[in-house]
């Protein structure tokens, strides 16, 4: 046994499976000690991009120190390529500039070039509203960032009049350490303004529940139906193999459709949306584990304790299960991994776990579709779920090929 | 004497195993086979006969690799030979080999014609399927094969069947050498028979013109080759007509080998029944010296310091011993 | 032949009992549980469905096809009768289109999407593991991982990632639908071009995360059936590699195609949601609209057409099985 551990420690598909899946599972349970914060806490507006947030109050009144940066030719820098890209586009097409007069790499020449010639009014055939649109905000981007106009804080004054003192100096800065009032969004929010990242360890936590216990009642019944439907043979086995054989070719994906929504959306919890994809997915392991007792039932240590009068239990108990166990211990890590992919895809049908108690991979995916996400851009809001899903798919599949590479030794390569 | 059909002249070759460490499998191996002869090689199981029977075909497959040494066939060195070009024009026209355990060695999806149309295009690409089919159909019947089985897969033919057939297809080209390795090992008797007559008759009509049978049950050699000779090791350690060798070796090992032998006549009831104690030596660090010694009966100081070359005594009679035959024989009289 | 014919006849017969089990299934499921149809359709007038006469019309309608006052064995043979007509009631949401109508339109879009999308994927891994297995290099130590890393993304992640990059980022695809919103169905080269261009995001979001388990598969088959003791002999005869290896790999595709048919049912259920992703006509998004307007004909309608589907593929490949390999005629002979 402990020589097992060993080769199966040794095996490299195995180890970085493993490492991948403790990183995440680690990850879950020790972020929620250090960020003790809400997952469901709906903090921010609608997709809020990742960054830091400070109170602009609180900017405005911290003390300004002097730094000398020319913010202008700055501002200049900021501008994407992206965006010098559209400039020159629009310029040669529309403007009436040469391409040979466009040099990208020069974005103040570049800007002048564009504020002399851009024109919201001019004849832009050919482009969609949209796309005129999009120039218009582009022209509202560049002005913003270049323009020298002065900006005012005005406070009101006894006689309930604003007044200002100067304007603000281009130069001035503050230290962010000097802003009490932030907010750290490293992926940003979801669509109810939720801190991704935070909700996201949460989901993990979830999803991963739902596939253990997924995972343990499919192997559960997928054994209890392999050792008797392998073992006793004869009749039980041609009806539980019937049975398995109709439900690996009906798929377990509409079933899983039917029961759900036929439970009701009050009904569906956590641990009932786990127990629906454990009771439809037991087929796969039902078969593995019977071949497996088929090999073996005839095997002489386990004729030998049936002329010792033993008791069937115990047979199944001592002289089979333990070497099924190798093939028990595959299938319940394959069983997690599709517990979560199956969890997630009735969660994107809408009928995954009511939404407002817990937060699972798939629900956030699904709110992330529904709100349109990626039509408006916000990564963050799905990337690191998929990356997730994935991630945790991966390894999962990865420890389970290393230990099939240990306990079947030809297949390694 | 008759044209020599091969000649090999001290092959070496050796394994690579997969912690990259070598195994000398084959060392020195010479032989000599005649026009219309058939050599038998006997020996235990691990001694190299199968390691030779692949060595000799002249191409190397991983983790085989060649030494040194010559292999001639019909007068063709194909050691000196490129790979490419053995593959392509020796392997199976003019040196053939019917695997162990042959059943396995068929395609179970494939049709036999294809098969064997696969084999004849390799060497005549420009063969037509017809005329490969009368070749066929001509060479199963010759041979005592039913044609219906070209139109058969190998999985729906017995183990017997299966065996006659790779026999068949592996002469079809009619190779100037055969190695057959252990080719009725695997069968129930009456198979047996019909494999042991098939390959005679395959000689008999010409259709191969030299043999080398690998087995390491030695009453059938008597019945079936004209010379033997005995492995050990990796090494020949005696080689002779069948006659000489069944009744009167002269090798320790071999004289084992003979003695261990159960067959069912009576002079041999009253004679004592041998086994060898031992095991073969570990061939990835070969003993300098003779490589039988840790077995055998009568073993001296000097069989483990020098190199034991090959004694000669009479013409085709080879044996590999530090003791000259006088030695031996007195040490037999002993006995 | 006779044996072929047993053969083929236990598999239809067992094929059948299956669609009979999946449609019991079909009926039971939903009228079993808590939040039957009835009541569901008077949620519906609670929650304010703005023309009570028309909840009224959908509750008739409901009763007079389904026959939901009667004991439940009356109202299988009912169900099971409605069937045989192709009648599959009528819908709850698109009131008074019939879910027969529903379905007929975007059975063909999934359909022409996932049929050729599966057997793409299929074929493709199979070629990247046997490349994989037979050349080794690249494609062995990165192209293959890369691959299976990919496969255990769900359909619709990949779905949304390449409507991320290709449709929002880069706008080299359309982000949904299954043809240009302003065009109307018709066989003229305009539409059908869109209909291609509109084709490519859903269905390479299929085939990229196929590849992956096909090719991990079929590479440990041909690594196995590279080492076989047929392959040995095969080149002592003199032949060629390049023959050879066309043996090997036929030989292990053979269980990759039983693989197939076991997959089928998986792959299906991953990409239907891929086609909500992109809002494409076919079952999924219909399936979707189905499940949120609670529209239980429509429902079970989606739900026993896909079932048959999956059924019918299944026994397509066991059927073209029997005819590929040898040895299943040689079993049928002993």
């Amino acid at each position: 046994m402990k020589n097992m551990i060993k080769q199966v420690f040794h095996s490299p598909k195995f180890v970085i499976g493993f490492v991948i899946f403790m990183f995440m599972l680690l990850t879950i349970i020790f972020y929620p000690l250090f960020v003790t914060a809400d997952p469901l806490d709906m903090i921010g507006g609608l997709f809020n991009k990742p960054g830091t947030y400070l109170s602009v109050k609180d900017v405005v009144q911290a003390d300004e120190y002097d730094l000398k940066i020319n913010t202008v030719s700055a501002n200049l820098n900021f501008i994407s390529n992206e965006d010098r890209q559209n400039m020159a586009d629009w310029l040669t097409r529309f403007g009436n500039v040469k391409k040979s007069e466009i040099n990208i790499s020069d974005v103040a020449a570049l800007v002048k070039l564009w504020n002399k010639n851009y024109n919201s009014n001019a004849d832009q055939t050919g482009l969609l509203a949209a796309e005129k649109q999009q120039y218009i905000r582009l022209n509202d981007k560049i002005n913003k960032l270049t323009s020298s106009a002065d900006v005012y804080i005005a406070t009101k004054n006894n006689e309930g009049e604003l007044e200002s003192n100067s304007p603000l100096d281009s130069q001035a800065f503050v230290n962010t350490k000097d802003i009490l009032n932030k907010k750290t969004f490293i992926l940003g929010t979801d669509n109810f303004g939720r801190d991704v990242l935070t909700e996201l360890v949460a989901a993990m936590g979830t999803s991963l529940k739902i596939g253990l216990v997924a995972g343990t009642t499919a192997t559960l019944i997928g054994l209890i139906l392999g050792l008797l439907s392998g073992y006793v043979g004869g009749t039980l086995d041609d009806f539980i193999m019937f049975i398995t054989n109709i439900f690996t070719v009906i798929p377990s994906f509409i079933l899983l459709v039917l029961i759900s929504f036929s439970v009701g959306e009050s009904a569906r919890g956590v641990m009932l949306t786990a127990s629906i994809i454990g009771i439809t997915s037991w087929p796969w392991t039902t078969r593995s584990v019977r071949s497996q007792v088929i090999s073996l039932r005839n095997r002489d240590h386990v004729n030998l304790s049936k002329l010792s009068g033993h008791s069937l239990p115990r047979i199944i108990l001592t002289d089979i299960l333990p070497y099924v166990a190798s093939y028990v211990v595959m299938a319940f890590i394959l069983q997690i991994s599709s517990g979560i992919l199956s969890e997630a895809q009735l969660s994107m049908l809408g009928l995954g776990p009511a939404t407002t108690k817990v937060s699972t991979l798939g629900l956030m995916m699904n709110w992330a579709m529904a709100y349109k996400a990626p039509l408006s851009g916000a990564w963050w809001a799905f990337l690191p779920v998929i990356l997730a899903i994935t991630l945790i798919s991966f390894s999962l599949n990865l420890m389970n090929t290393g230990l099939d590479q240990v306990f079947n030794p030809q297949l390694r390569d | 004497m008759g044209k020599i059909m091969l000649e090999v002249n001290n092959l070496n070759t050796k394994y690579v195993t997969r912690q990259k460490e070598d195994v000398y499998a084959v060392n020195n191996v010479s032989l000599q086979i005649e026009e219309g002869k058939s050599v038998g090689i006997a020996g235990e199981s691990g001694c190299g006969k199968s390691t030779l029977a692949l060595s000799l075909m002249g191409y190397y497959f991983a983790p085989l690799h060649y030494i040194s040494g010559d292999i001639i066939i019909d007068g063709r060195n194909i050691s000196s030979m490129k790979p490419d070009d053995v593959r392509k024009h020796i392997l199976g026209n003019e040196i053939a080999y019917i695997p162990q355990a042959a059943m396995n060695a068929l395609n179970p999806t494939q049709k036999i014609i294809s098969l064997i149309q696969d084999v004849i295009r390799a060497h005549n690409p420009k063969a037509t399927k017809k005329d490969i089919y009368d070749i066929a159909k001509e060479r199963f019947e010759l041979l005592g094969l039913p044609s219906e089985v070209l139109q058969k897969h190998a999985v729906e033919l017995s183990g017997g069947m299966k065996q006659r057939t790779v026999i068949a297809i592996s002469t079809i080209l009619s190779p100037k050498v055969l190695i057959a390795d252990e080719p009725s090992s695997a069968l129930d008797v009456t198979s047996q028979k019909m494999v042991i007559k098939m390959l005679r008759n395959l000689m008999e009509e010409g259709l191969i013109k030299s043999m080398i049978f690998i087995t390491h049950e030695l009453p059938l050699l008597y019945n079936v080759t004209n010379d033997i000779m005995v492995m050990y090791a990796g090494q020949i350690v005696e080689r002779g007509t069948a006659k000489e060798m069944i009744f009167d070796p002269m090798h320790p090992y071999s004289k084992g080998l003979m003695g261990s032998i159960i067959v069912p006549e009576a002079s041999i009831k009253n004679s004592k029944l041998t086994v060898i104690p031992g095991t073969p030596p570990n061939l990835k660090h070969p003993p300098k010296g003779c490589r039988y010694a840790e077995r055998c009966k009568y073993v001296r100081p000097e069989c483990r310091m020098q190199k034991v070359s090959e004694r000669e005594f009479s013409k085709g009679r080879m044996y590999r011993c530090v003791y000259s035959i006088e030695e031996l024989k007195e040490a037999y009289a002993d006995e | 032949m006779k044996g072929y014919k047993k053969y083929y006849f236990n598999k239809i017969i067992w094929y059948v009992l299956t669609l009979i089990v999946a449609v019991m299934l079909n009926f039971l499921l939903p009228r079993l549980m808590p939040g039957n149809p009835v009541s569901a359709i008077a949620e519906r007038a609670s929650n304010g469905m703005t023309d009570q006469t028309a909840v009224q019309k959908v509750y008739e309608e409901y009763v007079k096809t389904f026959g939901i006052d009667k004991p439940l064995y009356v109202q299988f043979f009912q169900f099971v009768i409605n069937l045989f007509k192709g009648d599959l009631g009528v819908s709850f949401t698109y009131y008074p289109r019939t879910v027969s109508d529903i379905l007929a339109k975007s059975v063909w879009w999934t359909v022409c999407l996932q049929l050729p999308a599966i057997l793409v994927g299929w074929f493709l891994g199979n070629l990247l593991g046997a490349v994989a297995a037979y050349i080794k290099g690249v494609w062995d130590k990165a192209i293959l991982p890369a691959f299976l890393f990919l496969s255990n993304m769900p359909a619709f992640g990949m779905a949304i990632l390449l409507l991320f990059f290709f449709g929002v980022y880069l706008k080299w695809f359309p982000t949904s639908l299954g043809y240009g919103y302003d065009l109307n169905p018709n066989m003229s080269l305009q539409f059908v071009g869109s209909v291609i261009y509109h084709y490519q995001l859903p269905f390479w979001s299929i085939v990229l995360i196929t590849i992956g388990g096909q090719a991990i598969g079929m590479r440990s088959m041909s690594i196995y059936e590279l080492n076989a003791d047929y392959v040995k002999y095969s080149r002592f005869l003199g032949i060629k590699d390049r023959k050879v290896v066309k043996y090997v790999f036929r030989n292990a595709m053979l269980p990759q195609i039983t693989g197939l048919a076991l997959s089928l049912g998986t792959m299906v259920g991953g990409a239907l949601v891929a086609e909500i992703i992109f809002s494409y006509p076919g079952l999924g998004t219909t399936l979707l609209a189905a499940i949120t307007g609670r529209d239980y004909p429509l429902i079970s309608g989606c739900t026993l057409i896909i079932t048959i589907m999956v059924l019918i593929a299944n026994l397509a490949v066991e059927i073209l099985y029997g005819f590929i390999d040898p040895r299943v005629k040689a079993a049928q002979q002993e």
